[in-house]
């Protein structure tokens, strides 16, 4: 949010940020990456194993699996990031609306996030789109509206705290109107707690997206998906584990991978003390002054 | 606006409901006060008297169960609601607690720096000189701009809170306790610069505190209040010379002198009982279930306001304008 | 009094303070120790490391910063600098209470008052579920809250300033510790309650035989219940003694600075409270010689090479001490080694 939340980056765990920063450049420069189309097929290659011109093999149809993967990435990361994106607008909206005004909307708001959150989100999904019907648009629809509770949820437990706290009272005694108290103060506590918890979401995210399109209810075929993958490769199991153990695998690691981002964000919040390199550098500062100190003050005394 | 009043507060109350069903907690029970333009005005009283619930009643931040706050004549709640802002560049208030009254995300310069933003003064680098000015008024050094208010002693914070409180430059500072967080040398800066600022700039200034030398030396005006009413008003010096209320003089004979050759032998008038709940107070006059000199009238009937040998005013049965108990 | 052995001691207590932006030498070779049923009181400028001094050895700095010690803290048999953290919360519940400086952040404003403090009752003093409720109410009342029952159920904020400074001396006595360390206890309070909270302390004191370190702004304070005073000036100790020696007889130049700027409500009516000019160092460099000789009238060349040493000039059982040589050579006040 500020300068110096971006320098403490520098500290973060960067083995846990990787898989997360080579899934999201992966996803972002796919078409370049991508040495074939993912979706072309290619009945002279079929179930071919690994070799210089498909790195993980190629599919029934002969699809290049690299490619699949690679374009399933692609494929997940949108779609997260769309569902992420609108469940956190809607959610942190009607959240803080809900925190902000109190009284009886905030009771009416407050039911209906407890109605939607007493059902598993995957349940509300299916739900959804038993009406909306199969498709791509419907899954993220329903995706959305199944995973927005639990931010306005966070949200309205922030700002409720948040509002009791003597500072926002001092705003209003400077004269800030609500849309500066909320968007200067209460925001930024807002965004800071929903964020760590929308990025451990986003591995679930993705594993939902997977599971819809598994059932057949999320990305149609022949779109590479990684769920879809999976159903194909079932039937192949026996002879070409390759083709479900791959993208289960990449599954895996981006879900794993989303969750430990989760919790450095987690770590971050708490104020932690100067330590590691700049605290050594420091201490000898530190140790350097008293040293000197020391000499003026002793060597004048014995002269 | 030019002559009427600073403030001017009539027949306040301020109630609150009370958790356990019974009667509400009447913190402000029924105040009248005035206070003149140019005026150091000072309140005092024991603890959980309603001294908080008042000053921010009067700067809006509580709203009132009943009666008016008048602001240079101006009706505050009018005011606040249709223009908040023109209302904060004439009243500021400063908290009790400075640390809880400043985010914990921003750093001092972004702290003095908020109340700028939000009435749009200048460019960065007016604000940046005004900043400046603010921590020069308050003593502070540069070095502390860019850090968090948790990492400030208690003194500086109180320090950075007056400062924000001046950063627009009102003509009216109601402050709780400002002075209660800072020690004891900070304190006669803090209290010097009210009182030059005030000078300067004929700031009216309302300031409710507990340190009663320094009332003594800064306040020209003094109300001490006792369960949510006024129980004695006057004029400083003459008031603390010869209090006429029973409980004034009880807290005046309270505060401890630095000298431990007179606290050795001083005679102290130490209040039986405990004080009353604010939900029930005791008929008759408030102060009757600890009064040392009560008599049977003050168990029945509430004593007004009446003129005192001092000058000011005081709510005892055994005072008027000719004399007054000695306990 | 005096001749009991010390049961809260600190000697040579170094602190210094990490923070993202800052290193702050808090607390530069500080000794003081207090005995049972004796006050001490520590006083010195904002930001002359009173807090962190007495808080530091008991862990009970705010998170966020790195802190440094070194020196020694001795309570009950050991040495809190060396203990690890699960020995010295379990010391610091059963044996220090702690009044803090600023009663929010002690209290949790999410949950009712009363709870907190039977909790409190419950886990360190070993109280079953309703004695601890009866504990906490009657703590409550002690400490002049009126209306205890219902305040037991009411939440921080809807308390006054001195109510929840009264509950937080409630909190720190909950515990029923050896040591109290109340860090301005009464600075929220009008001068009839804090009346009462002295004599409750006092009466506790005078009941359990606890020793309290009193930390505080108010002369007034220090004169009516201290036996000794410490004055510390940027970290360091300025001048030590009982309370009528340092009070009646200051020595050092900052002290007499600073009672000169106390208002004396007893004494006649006075013109404006004299300031002690220039602003208190900020501790982050350490620089060699007096830390007071920028702001000292009597300041000599040697001032800013020697650090001057605790000097003994009245030798009884709590000598009164001053880190002066100037001054004392200039009023010829005899050195006892
Ligand atoms: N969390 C922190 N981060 C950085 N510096 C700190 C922190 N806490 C204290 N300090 C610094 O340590 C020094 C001593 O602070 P301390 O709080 O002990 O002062 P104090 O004597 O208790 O003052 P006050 O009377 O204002 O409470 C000060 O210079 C202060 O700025
Ligand atoms: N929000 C609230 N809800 C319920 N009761 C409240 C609330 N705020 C204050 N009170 C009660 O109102 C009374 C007056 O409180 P107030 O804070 O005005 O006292 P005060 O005179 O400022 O005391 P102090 O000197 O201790 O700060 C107290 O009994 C307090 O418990
Ligand atoms: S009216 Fe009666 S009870 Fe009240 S203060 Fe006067 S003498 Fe005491
Ligand atoms: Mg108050
Ligand atoms: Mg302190």
């Amino acid at each position: 949010m500020n300068i110096s939340a971006i320098r403490d980056i520098k500290d973060w765990p960067w083995l846990v940020l990787l898989p997360v920063i080579g899934f999201v450049l992966i996803g972002i420069f796919a078409p370049a990456i991508m040495p074939y189309d993912p979706s072309a097929q290619d009945y002279s290659a079929t179930l071919e194993g690994m070799s210089w011109n498909h790195w993980l093999g190629t599919d029934y149809l002969g699809r290049d699996v690299f490619s699949r993967i690679v374009g399933g990435a692609r494929i997940s990361l949108v779609a997260m990031v769309i569902v992420l994106v609108a469940a956190l607008a809607i959610g942190v909206t009607i959240g803080s609306f809900a925190g902000y005004v109190g009284g009886r909307v905030e009771l009416v708001l407050i039911s209906i996030i407890d109605i939607a959150l007493a059902l598993p989100s995957l349940v509300i999904a299916l739900a959804l789109i038993g009406i909306l019907g199969t498709g791509y648009w419907s899954m993220i629809t329903a995706l959305t509206l199944a995973w927005w509770a639990n931010y306005a949820r966070m949200s309205r437990a922030v700002v409720t705290a948040e509002l009791q706290q003597p500072y926002i009272e001092a705003a209003r005694v400077m004269g800030a109107g609500h849309l500066w108290i909320f968007v200067r103060h209460i925001l930024p506590h807002v965004l800071a707690l929903v964020v760590v918890y929308a990025s451990a979401d986003a591995g679930a995210l993705v594993l939902a997206i997977a599971t819809l399109s598994f059932l057949g209810l999320g990305v149609a075929p022949p779109t590479p998906e990684w769920g879809q993958m999976l159903v194909d490769g079932m039937s192949y199991i026996e002879e070409v584990p390759r083709l479900v153990v791959l993208p289960g695998l990449a599954l895996t690691l981006v879900v794993v991978s989303f969750n430990l981002l989760g919790e450095a964000f987690a770590l971050q919040k708490v104020p932690r003390p100067v330590r590691g390199a700049t605290l050594r550098r420091r201490r000898r500062a530190r140790a350097r002054e008293e040293a000197e100190r020391n000499a003026v003050e002793t060597g004048t005394t014995s002269a | 606006m030019s002559d009427a009043a600073a403030i001017e507060v009539r027949g306040l109350k301020v109630h609150f409901a009370n958790r356990s069903g019974a009667g509400a907690v009447r913190a402000v029970d029924g105040i009248d006060l005035t206070v003149a333009r140019g005026a150091f005005h000072g309140i005092v009283g024991e603890s959980g008297c309603g001294k908080t619930t008042l000053a921010r009643t009067i700067v809006g931040l509580q709203k009132e169960s009943e009666g008016t706050v008048l602001i240079g004549g101006r009706n505050r709640a009018e005011w606040l609601k249709s223009d908040r802002k023109s209302f904060s560049r004439e009243v500021q208030f400063v908290f009790q607690d400075p640390l809880g009254s400043m985010s914990r995300r921003q750093s001092v310069y972004q702290t003095l720096e908020e109340p700028l933003q939000i009435h749009r003064f200048g460019s960065s680098v007016e604000r940046r000189r005004r900043i400046a000015e603010l921590l020069d008024l308050v003593a502070l050094p540069e070095t502390v701009l860019d850090r968090l208010p948790r990492s400030l002693s208690g003194g500086q914070r109180q320090r950075v809170s007056i400062a924000r409180a001046l950063a627009l430059k009102p003509s009216i500072l109601v402050c709780d306790e400002p002075l209660s967080a800072l020690d004891v040398s900070i304190r006669a800066q803090i209290v010097n610069l009210f009182t030059s600022l005030q000078k300067q700039l004929g700031l009216t200034i309302v300031i409710v505190a507990h340190d009663l030398a320094i009332v003594r030396e800064v306040c020209s005006d003094v109300t001490v209040m006792y369960l949510g009413r006024i129980s004695e008003a006057g004029v400083t010096r003459p008031l603390f010379r010869e209090p006429a209320h029973p409980y004034s003089q009880a807290l005046l004979s309270a505060v401890p002198s630095p000298d431990p050759r007179i606290e050795a032998g001083r005679r102290r008038i130490i209040l039986a009982g405990d004080p009353p709940s604010p939900s029930a107070p005791p008929p008759g006059c408030r102060f009757n279930t600890r009064c040392p000199v009560a008599i049977d009238v003050c168990r029945v009937e509430e004593p007004m306001l009446r003129s005192v040998p001092h000058g000011g005013v005081a709510a005892c049965h055994l005072a008027d304008s000719g004399r007054r108990p000695v306990i | 009094m005096s001749d009991a052995q010390p049961i809260y001691s600190i000697e040579d207590l170094v602190i210094d303070l990490y923070a993202t932006t800052v290193s702050v030498r808090a607390v530069d070779g500080v000794s003081f120790n207090v005995r049972p049923g004796e006050t001490v009181a520590v006083v010195g400028e904002s930001g002359s490391g009173k807090t962190v001094m007495t808080l530091g050895p008991l862990g009970l700095l705010p998170e966020g910063v790195t802190v440094d010690m070194k020196g020694s803290a001795r309570a009950d048999g050991s040495e809190l600098l060396s203990i690890g953290s699960r020995q010295l919360s379990d010391l610091r519940g059963r044996y220090f209470g702690v009044i803090f400086q600023d009663p929010m952040s002690a209290l949790n404003p999410m949950l009712k008052i009363g709870p907190q403090l039977a909790r409190q009752a419950r886990r360190f003093a070993g109280l079953s579920h309703e004695a601890a409720r009866k504990e906490a109410v009657s703590l409550l009342a002690r400490s002049g809250i009126p209306d205890p029952e219902d305040r037991y159920n009411r939440y921080p904020h809807e308390m006054s300033g001195g109510m929840l400074q009264r509950a937080m001396i409630a909190l720190a006595l909950a515990a029923r510790p050896r040591v109290l360390i109340a860090d301005e206890p009464t600075t929220a309070l009008d001068a009839t309650v804090q009346a009462q909270i002295l004599e409750l302390i006092r009466q506790i004191q005078r009941e359990d035989g606890i020793a309290v370190v009193l930390i505080t702004h108010d002369i007034g304070v220090v004169a009516s219940v201290a036996d000794r005073v410490i004055v510390l000036y940027a970290g360091q100790v300025a001048e030590e003694g009982t309370a009528m020696d340092v009070l009646t007889r200051p020595v050092h130049p900052y002290t007499r600075g600073l009672l000169a700027s106390v208002p004396d409500f007893r004494a006649d009516e006075r013109a404006a409270t004299r300031e002690i000019p220039g602003l208190p160092p900020n501790q982050i460099r350490l620089e060699p010689g007096c830390r007071f000789a920028e702001r000292c009238e009597l300041v000599e060349a040697g001032c800013r090479q020697h650090r001057p040493p605790l000097q003994t000039i009245s030798a009884s059982t709590s000598p009164h001490r001053v880190a002066c040589p100037v001054v004392l050579k200039r009023e010829g006040i005899a050195v006892h080694v």
